[in-house]
């Protein structure tokens, strides 16, 4: 069973932490400069960053185990949900069309399974 | 003044659409927390001082297995690096406002947030309309997030397994991320962190989240500079 204090001890350490992360340039680059070649990589932190995030909940099926096919449902549901955001540009549509591809793909994969 | 009522209204207005998706994200992370064991107020201090649903989800499943209390600070610390990131790129836009502002809008700096707020800040390049833009997208989304991580723990059990509701995770991002790849340089930065995280999987404490990330942004400014140089 874990204690309160293990559970405050995270809570408050990585909560003061997260809010320095989300604080340091701001608070440090309201007096200085920013160097021109940090301003040139952060165009791309957004992008790479959300990637990493992204791929290992999708090509992963269990941690460890590389699925990257058309088999793994996560993968075609993510496919179909990244068209949606390229000609939609709408988070909504995005997630509702990538749940219900989905459903459907883990549907018709039990099906075919039982078949 | 730096507060302007119409953008803080437009901040809200534009960003609740996209709730209905972010939803689910709060349920999951408040159903997290149930099964790792969080007493209320711990639930409570996750969502609204950590305020991060990713390190959430994390801190949930470490607790629940028994890691070290080091191991589970370093890791949602590392997944948390990216607002490092988030800020710097916010930083030129916040400089000319007063300290009380700057803190306010840093600590509801999260991914949503900072894709709306810096999309108006280079929309209108104006310091009080980003302002208070920002300021409404993020007491939005923050209020939001306490009410349905809230509820997601109490409803807990209630939601089926079957039904993957964890997987609104990755759409959640995915609906953010499509939108920055605006260019064949931000592409191949995405393609180098996607093939990169993967790769280093191996690592320890999710670090191959933050070195995809280092990979990924190197492998941009290259592409950047050849672009620019043939």
């Amino acid at each position: 069973m874990t204690s309160a204090i293990e559970w405050w001890a995270v809570i408050l350490v990585v909560g003061s932490l997260n809010f320095l992360s989300r604080l340091s340039f701001i608070a440090v680059f309201a007096h200085f400069e920013m160097p021109p070649l940090v301003a040139r990589g952060l165009r791309f932190v957004p992008a790479a960053m959300l990637t990493a995030i992204v791929v290992p909940s999708v090509v992963f099926s269990a941690p460890g185990t590389l699925a990257f096919t058309y088999a793994n449902p996560k993968v075609v549901a993510a496919a179909i949900a990244a068209a949606v955001a390229w000609r939609t540009k709408n988070a909504v549509a995005t997630m509702g069309i990538g749940m219900v591809t989905l459903w459907l793909m883990q549907w018709l994969l039990g099906a075919a399974r039982a078949a | 003044m730096i507060f302007s009522r119409l953008d803080f209204v437009a901040g809200v207005r534009d960003m609740t659409p996209p709730l209905i998706g972010l939803a689910p994200f709060g349920l999951v992370c408040g159903v997290g927390a149930q099964s790792a064991g969080a007493s209320p107020w711990e639930a409570l201090g996750l969502s609204a001082l950590m305020f991060s649903g990713a390190a959430q989800i994390l801190a949930a499943q470490l607790i629940a297995a028994g890691a070290p209390v080091a191991v589970t600070i370093l890791t949602c610390v590392v997944v948390g690096l990216r607002f490092l990131m988030y800020s710097a790129a916010m930083a030129p836009h916040l400089k000319a406002l007063p300290t009380r502002w700057r803190h306010a809008l840093a600590f509801l700096l999260t991914d949503q947030a900072f894709a709306a707020g810096i999309r108006r800040f280079r929309e209108t390049g104006d310091t009080r309309n980003g302002a208070s833009y920002f300021l409404g997208t993020g007491v939005l989304l923050w209020t939001t997030w306490q009410v349905t991580c809230f509820a997601g723990y109490w409803l807990g059990n209630v939601i089926p397994v079957a039904w993957s509701l964890d997987f609104v995770v990755p759409l959640c991002f995915l609906a953010l991320l499509v939108p920055t790849l605006e260019d064949g340089s931000t592409r191949v930065a995405a393609v180098a962190a996607g093939i990169a995280v993967v790769a280093l999987d191996a690592l320890p404490m999710r670090l191959s989240l933050i070195c995809a990330g280092v990979i990924g942004i190197a492998a941009g400014m290259l592409a950047e500079a050849r672009r620019g140089s043939s």
